[in-house]
């Protein structure tokens, strides 16, 4: 980028807020991906006029510019791979209202998703989209890439609380859409469109979100199987007595141990999977949904069963969940965690065939669950270094998505497309669907410069 | 006994998964809000110019040293990412490269010669409580105007009370005071209590007059070597198998104590026995009292006027001992205080040892928003365990804030029986 060009784009933000140097630029070269890019130059905007501006600017000079937020995208995402310039939403971090009685909140896209519900619980409200990375990452980057979480199983995920958007498209033209109601089925629902495009197709820079109230009781159940099928059939069997919980979150045999190993609270080493399930609502409805639960996991030969009606004994159960990630990452230097999801029924059958595939590549993995949506998380721990043990990962990671799609499954439940699963796009979407998308990028963005080489 | 380059190339920055659980702990990148200075950029800055994709520069020094050193980031770290180690190198490698401020020499210097740094602290406290009025009004160190700045003893705290202290039954044990810089040099009223509550309390204490310098300002500024030697003379006064416990009333110089020592002396290569079994008997001064309270309450005074209490918990106390709730709770049975906690009392409180000078609008802007809180509680005294935290929070209040930075120790005292 010549001198010339970043004088423009300094004259827009101002010496503080613009980077070029080295040092500051390999900072926002990476997110929790293993790819890197180093970008041109990196401008931390504070306004949608200063961000319209940069892409007036960007557009006529073709340069590229992909926005980030806080950089925990495990999909490679945010990383410039194309260099360019890195737009840094984190300044933008303001809540700019919340409205609980009319049941939605105003943010920027920086807001951190932990604050914006620390700030709703105020109100006994909360936003229900938890992804793992909640107390760092910005709603942005959410939306950027649709994240869901463990109680989306029964909320829904980010697309599904957007009312309306302020975007910044490539031309630096602004457009906003949706409103703050509830119900709103004017023009096409662009909100659906923008979520999970992952930068594509233009920079967010306001969004409004539908909130809900905070149910009043939480009951938590955890219990453990020697079989997957039977933890499988009391997940259908929750659902078809009509219980909805909150969380269905499964873990399997070397989950359990790796836990176990690291934190020694008693899990039982020789069961084949764990499943943790809570209910939230009404104190009366989730003690009637206990005892269901509790049937229903007894029923199906449960070899231990733990139950939680406080807040310390709830968090004593979710324990084994909240440690699995830390005590895989610290077997190895690297940690990856893909996303293929199945349906539900299919749970078992995945997680047999995900084992299979990993002792066919000699890997160190284990497999959690969302098992109420049938997101799976094997979560692979390797050593970037090892150029042997990675490309077996890739060999074993390719099989994986193969065996997902041969089970009616998808490429990812939640974390997004970015530059990770890019080229396994055509397993899932076929030539004419994949057209279609490039017509519409091509339409909002025609010079190709909003974060190239993602999502599609 | 020197680091060896390889040393930089170390497990942990490639354990770095980049995951960004350490941003939103982090007390000055919430502040800036900017990547550079978190604590995954050091980490991925590190490991680049290990990889020699980054040569040093003015700008990598001042991005590394933008940090507290308070260890928020390796207690939330999910991969176990041990930053203030790698950071210690990172910064060791700067200075050799790019040289250190005249500040940190001098601090080096008088810190690892105990003898020197006692007649400086004469010399400074002429200059701090005679010559005071004569200095523009205006005068400050970092943000802190130097009148808000304690004054120094009139003589070391070390040289005014006794070596041995006897219980005042009979006797319980021993107890060794590491008594820190701070209160030898600034807080005597600090060191007097302490020993007066273990007095009461039935414990012997004594105040090895040989102790130097806990040495955690020079290594956490990258100069294990110089610290060394102050490792050293600690560890043989104080690792002694007939003694109840090592108490510190400052939590910097304990997590130096408890956990650190071993930390330097396996970055230098050297053997940590006895310095982890040190570390086993170091207690803070709170943790300490709440563990035996029951022989303190007899000696409280139910009718002791009440204080309306505030308490800043110190990064050092949580991060570098694992004192995470107890002192807390210790205010909570004291029968003169009511006590509210502030919404961010478990925040870094800016200081960062010398950080509040080198980055004066950083650590001002963290300080102000513990200030607002503090106030917002409605409490008079404000209660924290570290002589540092107290300098930096004392020093940024106006002279309208109704409130008090006291250390704990002074509060017990203040509800103890008269006669006791």
């Amino acid at each position: 980028m010549n001198t010339l060009i970043k004088k423009e784009f300094n004259s827009i933000v101002g010496d503080s807020r613009f980077r070029d140097r080295l040092e500051d630029l390999l900072s926002y070269s990476y997110d929790a991906f293993t790819v890197e890019s180093v970008p041109d130059l990196v401008l931390l905007p504070v306004s949608t006029a200063e961000i319209s501006a940069i892409l007036k600017v960007a557009s006529e000079h073709q340069i590229p510019v992909t926005a980030r937020g806080a950089g925990s995208s495990i999909c490679g995402a945010p990383v410039p791979v194309n260099g360019g310039i890195v737009l840094s939403m984190t300044m933008m971090n303001r809540i700019l209202e919340t409205n609980t009685p009319d049941r939605y909140c105003i943010v920027q896209p920086g807001v951190i998703n932990g604050d914006l519900q620390a700030e709703l619980a105020k109100s006994a409200f909360f936003y229900p989209p938890d992804p793992g990375s909640m107390a760092f990452s910005t709603i942005g980057g959410n939306l950027a890439q649709n994240a869901g979480g463990p109680r989306c199983l029964k909320y829904g995920v980010t697309s599904d609380y957007v009312l309306g958007m302020e975007v910044v498209l490539a031309s630096g033209d602004v457009i906003r859409f949706g409103s703050r109601n509830v119900k709103d089925v004017t023009g096409y629902r662009l909100s659906g469109l923008f979520c999970g495009s992952e930068g594509t197709l233009g920079v967010v820079t306001e969004i409004t979100l539908k909130v809900v109230p905070l149910p009043e009781a939480y009951r938590t159940v955890l219990a453990v199987f020697n079989d997957l099928d039977d933890s499988a059939a009391t997940v259908s069997d929750i659902i078809g007595a009509g219980i909805l919980p909150a969380a269905l979150e499964l873990l399997d045999k070397v989950l359990i141990n790796t836990v176990e190993d690291a934190n020694n609270i008693g899990l039982p080493r020789e069961a084949e999977g764990l499943l943790l399930i809570e209910v939230d609502g009404s104190e009366e409805q989730v003690e009637k949904e206990l005892a269901l639960i509790v049937e229903k996991v007894l029923s199906n030969n449960a070899v231990d069963i733990q139950q939680a009606r406080t807040a310390e004994e709830r968090d004593n159960l979710w324990q084994a969940r909240r440690s699995l990630y830390p005590s895989m990452a610290r077997l190895k230097p690297n940690c990856i965690v893909e996303d293929a999801t199945v349906p539900t029924s299919k749970v078992p059958e995945m997680i047999r065939g995900i084992r299979a595939i990993i002792d066919k590549y000699k890997l160190l993995c284990g497999i959690a669950a969302h098992a109420g949506d049938g997101n799976m998380h094997p979560l692979i721990a390797c050593d970037l270094r090892d150029h042997d043990e990675m490309e077996r990962v890739e060999k074993a990671i390719e099989e994986i998505f193969e065996l997902a799609m041969a089970n009616n499954g998808t490429l990812s439940g939640e974390h997004g497309i970015g530059i990770a699963k890019r080229k396994y796009l055509s397993m899932a979407i076929d030539k004419p669907t994949l057209k279609f998308m490039h017509t519409l990028k091509q339409a909002v963005d025609p010079h190709g410069i909003l974060n190239p080489g993602k999502a599609i | 006994m020197s680091l060896k380059p390889d040393n930089l190339i170390a497990p942990e920055v490639h354990h770095c998964s980049k995951c960004g659980a350490c941003l939103h702990v982090c007390p000055v990148y919430l502040q800036k809000m900017e990547e550079g200075v978190s604590p995954r950029a050091k980490v991925q800055l590190t490991r680049h110019y290990a990889e020699k994709n980054l040569v040093t520069s003015s700008h990598l020094n001042s991005l590394v040293n933008h940090c507290l050193m308070c260890g928020n980031c390796t207690a939330a770290c999910p991969s176990g990412v041990q930053h203030q180690s790698l950071f210690m190198r990172m910064r060791s490698y700067m200075a050799t490269d790019h040289g250190e401020g005249w500040h940190l020499k001098a601090l080096y210097h008088f810190l690892s010669h105990e003898q020197q740094l006692r007649l400086v602290s004469r010399f400074a406290r002429l200059g701090r409580n005679h010559m005071l009025e004569q200095v523009p009004r205006e005068f400050k160190i970092g943000k802190i105007p130097a009148k808000r700045l304690p004054k120094f003893n009139k003589q070391p705290f070390r040289e005014q009370a006794v070596e041995k202290i006897a219980p005042e039954i009979q006797s319980r044990g021993t107890i060794l005071y590491f008594t820190g810089c701070g209160t030898n040099y600034l807080y005597e009223q600090v060191g007097h209590a302490l020993c007066h509550i273990l007095k009461i309390m039935g414990f012997q204490v004594e105040i090895p007059r040989s102790q130097v310098c806990c040495g955690l300002p020079m290594f956490i500024h990258g100069n294990m070597e110089k610290a060394a030697a102050n490792i050293k003379t600690n560890i043989k006064l104080f690792n002694r198998k007939d003694i109840v416990a090592v108490v510190t009333d400052c939590a910097t110089c304990g997590s130096a104590l408890h956990k650190e020592y071993g930390i330097v002396l396996e970055e230098l290569g050297l053997a940590t026995g006895e310095a982890e079994e040190l570390g086993s008997k170091v207690r803070d001064i709170g943790e300490f009292i709440l563990a035996n309270f029951s022989l303190l309450e007899p000696h409280m005074d139910p009718c002791a006027t009440r204080q309306k209490v505030t308490y800043h918990m110190p990064c050092h106390l949580r991060n570098g001992q694992g004192v995470t709730t107890e002192i807390e709770a210790l205010l909570k049975r004291l029968p003169h205080v009511d006590y509210t906690r502030a919404a961010d009392y478990d925040h870094c409180c800016g200081g960062g040892g010398t950080f509040f000078y080198d980055h004066p609008e950083t650590s001002h802007q963290i300080v102000s928003r513990k200030i607002k809180n503090a106030i917002a509680t409605g409490a008079d005294t404000w209660i924290t365990g570290c002589p540092g935290c107290s300098i930096n929070l004392s020093g940024n209040l106006q002279e309208s804030d109704n409130i008090t930075v006291e250390h704990i120790l002074l509060l017990i005292e203040q509800g103890l029986n008269k006669q006791g």
